[in-house]
């Protein structure tokens, strides 16, 4: 257990470790001293196969070649059903630490807190369960959501000459960043009756899903002012059905993601507007960062849930545009 | 059991089963009626162009999935043929190939993977059901490790040709998509009807060891229809990749694409044993769940509501199948579902 003085040294332990790692990749394949050697991590993501689970196995690897701990990795393949299973045979395997993506706020909290109880650390990566564990790393999503719904006011609401409509579109009504995004925008929304959610329909994470509800909602609202889409992937299908309908100068299509080339690709292609984006990369490197930590034995100091939040960055078109913003695997 | 019998029997299915076709176009009138008094913006023509874009590409793959149960086969790969047709012409037209070059790349792609699963039914003699499921699950996988490299999305650049010719007119208010489902509506309904091709799937469907009894050359016909469903499959999969500006495999593993086809395929009166329906009925069955889906969007349900209210509307069209068209020593053969 770390110190009392946990929470002004935690962060300067994590700027060194993350120093330390960067010197250490940046050097080729030199690699730390250290007791963590032949330690056990098992990453359990919804995904593989999107570059933002690739780039935070990717973060994760690096460091574990550092140290020289190993990351397995147990896809799930967007199967939830498999997923759960998988965590229970990954909780029977026993690693000291266990890194779970949460595909919503309830399916895998019981095995978070099995886990826990058999005394393996439980690494939430940026989407979390209802069931606290060590330590989270991961976007804000109250933030973006407030940030987001914010800026819609700004474009949408009074004094702005628009109709205020705007549609929002979940990945899932139960995903645990849109629970959270949808909670924090209409909160906003609510001290500003002018603004009206006139669509808020779940694509399962899909364009071609998300370019269907946008059609439609557009012929029924085609002075819409702005779209929220929840994942820059499937908003991008959204986007696409705004351009097709030649809107593309009159209604703002908003989205988060990971932040990868792709996302830049599409600014520059007026498919998405403005994309709030938490950089995969650099949870990949968070998240490696913690590990490494975990396995040392650092934990909070009252036992609660360590959390390190991705800094943000707005990628929009205009002057502070460049394509620097994104990364690319 | 007399030739009179027979007859009166088979007579009275194809009432019944016209009987079914009314109903549901019953239910699309009111429906229609519905939406347009309580829901705004639902009777426009700009809507009717949603609707009828939104539903380009279920049409499509209802055409080659009904040419299928006709036949009383079924195909549980197309889903994934059109995944996998899509991706082979969005990397040979990425990779510089002309867009001709690209279609015939991926018409080979996607007829091979047709050529496969009628081999496996016609002549393995491997239930349809079985070999098309196996099948799919080989093209998923191979598509996203082998050709992918385990990605699950690929994003279409703007300059992709089909997004380019989809995303036009090819008339002032007839839109690419639209046209080819009119296309593909008016090929499979002419193949069926007016070929020698076409009364061999009816008979296949109808009794498929009295076909092949007679003569018939059931086996070739299998393959060319498993071919012919595949190719509209790459088509369809053309329409949705250059829509969205992505190939997602997700379709496939987690969508409910496939679920739709099959209940536009019923819900229009193509019954499950095969051997009678045509193009009016999947345009009756589309006709039915784009309204209903178009509809639900706007007076904004959940996804989850929407899919439990299609659940309803299948099961609800498969017990009024079942009722209209029974099984009997007659019908219930080898190889049916």
């Amino acid at each position: 257990m770390l110190p009392k003085t946990t929470k002004k040294t935690l962060p300067k332990i994590v700027s060194a470790l993350a120093l330390c790692a960067s010197v250490a990749v940046c050097a080729g394949s030199a690699r730390a001293d250290s007791n963590i050697a032949g330690k056990k991590v098992i990453f359990v993501p919804i995904s593989m196969g999107i570059t933002l689970t690739e780039a935070w196995a990717r973060g994760m690897k690096q460091h574990a070649a550092i140290y020289g701990y190993n990351v397995d990795v147990r896809d799930a393949h967007f199967n939830t059903g498999a997923m759960s299973e998988l965590l229970a045979k990954a909780i029977s395997d026993k690693p000291d630490v266990l890194v779970v993506h949460n595909p919503t706020v309830q399916l895998l909290a019981r095995q978070i807190k099995q886990a826990e109880s058999e005394g393996i650390k439980v690494l939430q990566i940026n989407l979390q369960s209802n069931q606290p564990s060590t330590a989270f790393v991961g976007a804000n999503w109250e933030r973006i959501g407030r940030e987001i719904a914010e800026d819609i006011v700004k474009e949408c609401g009074k004094g702005s000459g628009k109709s205020g409509e705007v549609a929002i579109i979940p990945g899932q009504l139960t995903a645990a960043d849109s629970v959270i995004m949808n909670e924090a925008a209409f909160k906003v929304f609510a001290a500003h009756p002018e603004i009206k959610v006139v669509s808020n329909q779940a694509s399962d994470w899909e364009p071609e899903k998300a370019r269907q509800i946008t059609a439609t909602v557009l012929q029924q609202h085609p002075n819409l002012c702005a779209i929220f889409g929840h994942w820059d992937v499937h908003t991008m299908g959204a986007g696409k059905a705004v351009k097709d309908a030649h809107l593309e100068d009159k209604v703002i299509v908003y989205a988060t993601g990971g932040g990868d080339d792709k996302t830049c690709q599409a600014v520059e292609d007026k498919i998405l507007d403005r994309v709030w984006s938490y950089d995969a990369d650099g949870q990949g490197r968070d998240a490696g960062t913690v590990i490494d930590i975990l396995l040392q034995g650092g934990v909070a100091a009252d036992h609660t849930m360590l959390k390190i939040e991705s800094p943000m960055k707005i990628i929009k078109a205009g002057p502070t545009y460049s394509p620097n913003l994104c990364f690319k695997l | 059991m007399s030739a009179s019998t027979v007859s009166l029997k088979a007579g009275r299915a194809r009432r019944n089963g016209s009987l079914l076709e009314y109903v549901v176009i019953a239910v699309i009138v009111a429906l229609v009626l519905l939406f347009s008094i309580f829901v705004p913006g639902f009777a426009t023509l700009g809507n009717l162009r949603v609707i009828a874009s939104n539903s380009a590409a279920l049409v499509i793959l209802s055409c080659g999935m009904g040419m299928v149960i006709i036949s009383r086969g079924l195909d549980l790969s197309l889903i994934a043929t059109m995944v996998a047709g899509a991706t082979v012409f969005a990397l040979a037209s990425g990779a510089g190939f002309s867009w001709p070059l690209a279609l015939a790349v991926a018409l080979l792609a996607v007829g091979a993977i047709g050529f496969i699963n009628g081999w496996l039914i016609a002549y393995v003699e491997i239930a349809a059901m079985l070999a098309t499921l196996a099948s799919a699950m080989v093209v998923t996988g191979f598509f996203r490790y082998v050709v992918l490299g385990g990605e699950y999305l690929l994003l279409l650049p703007n300059t992709n040709p089909a997004v380019l010719f989809f995303s036009g007119d090819i008339v002032p208010g007839l839109s690419a998509p639209v046209a080819l489902m009119i296309v593909a509506l008016l090929l499979t309904g002419i193949l069926l009807r007016y070929t020698t091709f076409g009364r061999i799937t009816y008979a296949m469907g109808d009794n498929f060891q009295a076909a092949r009894l007679t003569g018939l050359p059931v086996r070739t016909t299998t393959l060319a229809i498993y071919i012919y469903a595949a190719v509209m499959a790459l088509l369809a999969g053309l329409v949705t990749s250059a829509s969205s500006g992505t190939v997602d495999f997700r379709t496939v593993t987690n969508g409910t694409l496939l679920f739709e086809v099959i209940l536009v395929v019923v819900l229009g009166g193509i019954p499950l044993r095969g051997g009678r329906g045509g193009m009016r009925n999947i345009f009756v069955g589309a006709a039915l769940i784009a309204v209903l889906r178009n509809g639900m969007t706007l007076v904004d349900l959940t996804t989850q509501t929407q899919d439990v209210l299609k659940g309803l509307v299948l099961i609800i069209a498969i017990a009024t199948d079942n009722y209209f068209n029974p099984r009997d020593t007659e019908t219930d053969t080898v190889g049916d579902l």
